[in-house]
């Protein structure tokens, strides 16, 4: 998965930087478009397809029963998984899940889960016997950079337009699964020295490190996640969680459009 | 392939089909191509409620160097199935019926895809199914030609996927899913549509020799239809400009 | 692009459609033999003209040929050699001999590491696709300034258009240095404001392709045509 870095990208992103431009036009707070689409996928009980730039995802949640923890007899249980396959991009090597997807995964599973979104004592069927397992899989088919905002905001699409198939497997009457409230993942990448958001494929290609922001309606934080090389300070921090309350505000609004 | 099971009613009693078709009636299909914007090519398939999508990534230099072939490209198929593309979830990892239908797939594309252009070389193709309703491997198959084709890849002719099967005792053309499940016999193929060459060709069931011939001769005539759908998707894709 | 011989239809073909040619026509490229007939490869159009028909493919990757001008990453250094990523399958060595500098053995690297770009030519490619690059020759180096835009090989005569004109609009508007290759690399020197306007320029050729009215649409980011 290693790709070659050409110097002359990277000087040049150092240049646009430095004039506070971005290689596609973009300002440097500007995400490329977004559309969202859900309910898209005949066998997942919830899906969403998201695509931004050259950036195309979908992802599928599907239920199934199972008997629940011993520590948490009455508790559903989530979990999410990702693959990085070779469709999405000539890097992508067959194989065994990648560090990447599954840090993909678990980035984005991380930023769900505790925003305490879903009710987990909700999914309980029989106390002790058996729970609703929520399984969420994210399916990048073409990577066109920024890749965690595109999985995290189609899957929080696709739990909130959810219908849990109790009819299926017997336990009732179908039902939709109620959220809570709706995390959203803001991802800043720093291209030619500073973060911009919403990074494209050039610019992850010749950029540094990025950065993982999850808010819930509040603007809390829910989850982070610093990755790859580089470091930051506290001050280049602040100036983006700044930036993703807005952002993620924006996001959150574009997601309950797509809600009946 | 099991017998019918005694409950399960696939005809009904004017000869339609459960969901209206007719013995010799295809599913409907929509096709285009071009459209991953970062692969070398591409296509999408809908077939019934069948959604493949396939990506071409190459010719490129055949690695690991033990499958590397001195007078010719190989073909490396990637056929699969996303977790949440079937009723019950499929658990992402090594899978058995994938890695078979890899092989057969890239078998079958190897005979059109004039391979000695590249040697030494390799033409990854991806098949990705989204939505399963019986017929994966045939629509993943339409997929792949397409995806090639968009890809600039040279071929003597696109290979189309279909099969039929027999339900009750009666040959249908392109099994849907209850067919599939509760019917006696299933006949993929994968046709040269100029040509008339078999490129791909599974069976399993019981089928005499006469049902085979009329199964044989539905997907001929289905591979013609569709044929049509794939020449349209990629002419569509040329004049839009698409690389 | 779509400068038809006398008026005659745009014929799109896709791989495995037979050709109608007079008898006696030979396969050109993106088409072959089937039997008695001519068999299309490649999705493109058709073009019949001498005793050849031959497609003009929509898509097609960079096959490195001898002579073509190229720019290349340079992917891997050994001791005395450079693998170079020139955009088709395989990589191209340059090897120390033909390079511009006289390098001490195990001193490429010094010279030219991992991730740098060169204008190098394409000496020679054998039967196995082996191809070795040459860096000797008017105007070939290691490119320390500039832009690489990466434009699929197949419009890169949209780029260039009828006797050079399209370069040269490029050229004029945004008074950058603007060098074509064969490989689909276009490098682009100048000031900034000149590299976004070429850059805007040569991103709606990628995007539109051979779809008509590329003229009006240069236009509309060149400034009219004089």
């Amino acid at each position: 998965m290693v790709q070659l870095v050409p110097q002359l990208l990277r000087q040049q992103l150092a240049e646009l930087a430095a004039n506070d431009e971005r290689i596609d036009g973009r300002s440097r707070w500007q995400s490329r478009d977004v559309e969202l689409e859900v309910d898209i996928l005949y066998n997942a009980e919830g899906s969403a397809k998201v695509v931004m730039g050259d950036t195309i995802v979908y992802v599928g949640v599907k239920f199934d029963t199972a008997a629940p923890y011993s520590d948490r007899p009455t508790s559903g249980s989530l979990m999410t998984g990702a693959e990085l396959r070779p469709v999405a991009h000539r890097k992508y090597e067959p194989g065994p899940p990648s560090p990447e997807s599954i840090e993909l995964g678990r980035v984005v599973d991380r930023g769900i889960r505790e925003s305490g979104c879903m009710d987990m004592e909700s999914l309980c069927i029989v106390p002790g016997e058996s729970v609703w397992r929520v399984m969420i899989d994210l399916h990048v088919l073409s990577d066109g950079g920024n890749i965690f905002d595109a999985c995290a905001t189609a899957a929080i699409a696709a739990l909130r337009t959810a219908t849990v198939p109790a009819k299926r497997f017997d336990v009732g009457e179908d039902f939709k699964l109620e959220l809570k409230s709706t995390p959203v993942m803001c991802s800043y990448t720093r291209v030619g020295g500073r973060y911009v958001y919403d990074a494209n494929e050039a610019e992850e290609l010749g950029g540094d490190e990025r950065v993982h922001i999850t808010l819930g309606d509040e603007g809390h934080l829910h989850s982070l996640q610093k990755g790859l090389k580089g470091v930051l300070m506290p001050e280049e921090f602040a100036e983006i969680l700044a930036q993703a309350g807005v952002k993620c505000a924006e996001l959150r609004e574009l997601i309950h459009s797509k809600e009946a | 392939m099991m017998g019918g099971y005694g409950d399960i009613k696939l005809l009904n009693d004017d000869g339609t089909r459960l969901d209206g078709r007719a013995v010799d009636e295809m599913r409907p299909v929509e096709i285009k191509a071009g459209v991953l914007p970062v692969a070398d090519g591409s296509a999408w398939v809908k077939h019934g409620l069948n959604v493949a999508v396939a990506a071409v990534y190459g010719p490129m230099e055949a690695h690991p160097r033990k499958i590397q072939r001195q007078d010719r490209a190989v073909i490396d198929v990637r056929y699969n199935m996303a977790p949440f593309s079937t009723s019950d979830r499929i658990r992402p990892g090594f899978n058995r019926r994938s890695r078979e239908i890899s092989k057969v797939t890239a078998e079958a594309l190897e005979s059109v895809v004039l391979v000695e252009r590249y040697p030494r070389s390799k033409i990854r193709v991806e098949i990705e199914i989204l939505a399963a309703e019986a017929g994966t491997r045939c629509v993943g198959i339409t997929a792949a030609s397409v995806a090639l084709a968009d890809a600039g890849i040279p071929m003597r002719d696109m290979i189309v996927g279909v099969a039929s099967g027999k339900i009750e005792g009666v040959v249908v053309l392109d099994l849907d899913k209850a067919e599939d499940n509760y019917g006696q016999a299933d006949l993929p193929m994968g046709i040269l549509p100029n040509t008339g060459e078999m490129a791909f060709l599974q069976m399993d069931g019981d089928l005499s020799i006469e049902e085979y011939n009329l199964a044989c001769e539905y997907n001929y005539k289905a591979a013609s239809e569709i044929h049509v759908l794939m020449k349209q998707a990629l002419l569509d894709s040329a004049s839009r400009g698409d690389a | 692009m779509n400068s038809n011989d006398g008026g005659a239809e745009l014929r799109l073909v896709v791989p495995g459609d037979q050709i109608d040619a007079p008898p006696g026509t030979q396969p050109g490229s993106g088409v072959c033999k089937r039997g008695d007939s001519l068999v299309a490869t490649k999705l493109g159009e058709l073009k019949i003209g001498g005793d050849v028909a031959h497609v003009v493919p929509t898509f097609t990757k960079y096959l490195p040929r001898s002579g073509d001008l190229v720019i290349g990453y340079v992917e891997a250094v050994m001791n005395n050699l450079w693998f170079l990523d020139v955009g088709g399958p395989f990589n191209a060595l340059l090897p120390m001999s033909l390079a511009p500098w006289k390098v001490e053995f195990g001193a490429a690297r010094e010279h030219m590491g991992y991730g740098d770009a060169v204008l190098a030519r394409v000496m020679e490619v054998d039967e196995t696709h082996s191809v070795v690059a040459t860096m000797k020759g008017v105007g070939l180096r290691k490119i320390k300034e500039g832009v690489i835009f990466e434009m699929p090989p197949h419009l890169m005569g949209l780029v260039i258009g009828s006797n050079g004109r399209t370069l040269q609009r490029l050229k004029v508007a945004s008074d950058c240095r603007i060098i074509t290759t064969q490989n689909g690399r276009i490098l682009i020197d100048g000031n900034s404001e000149g590299i976004a306007i070429a850059r805007k320029a040569l991103q709606m050729i990628e995007e539109t392709g051979h779809a008509p009215g590329l003229h009006s649409r240069l236009n509309g980011i060149l400034g009219d045509d004089e």
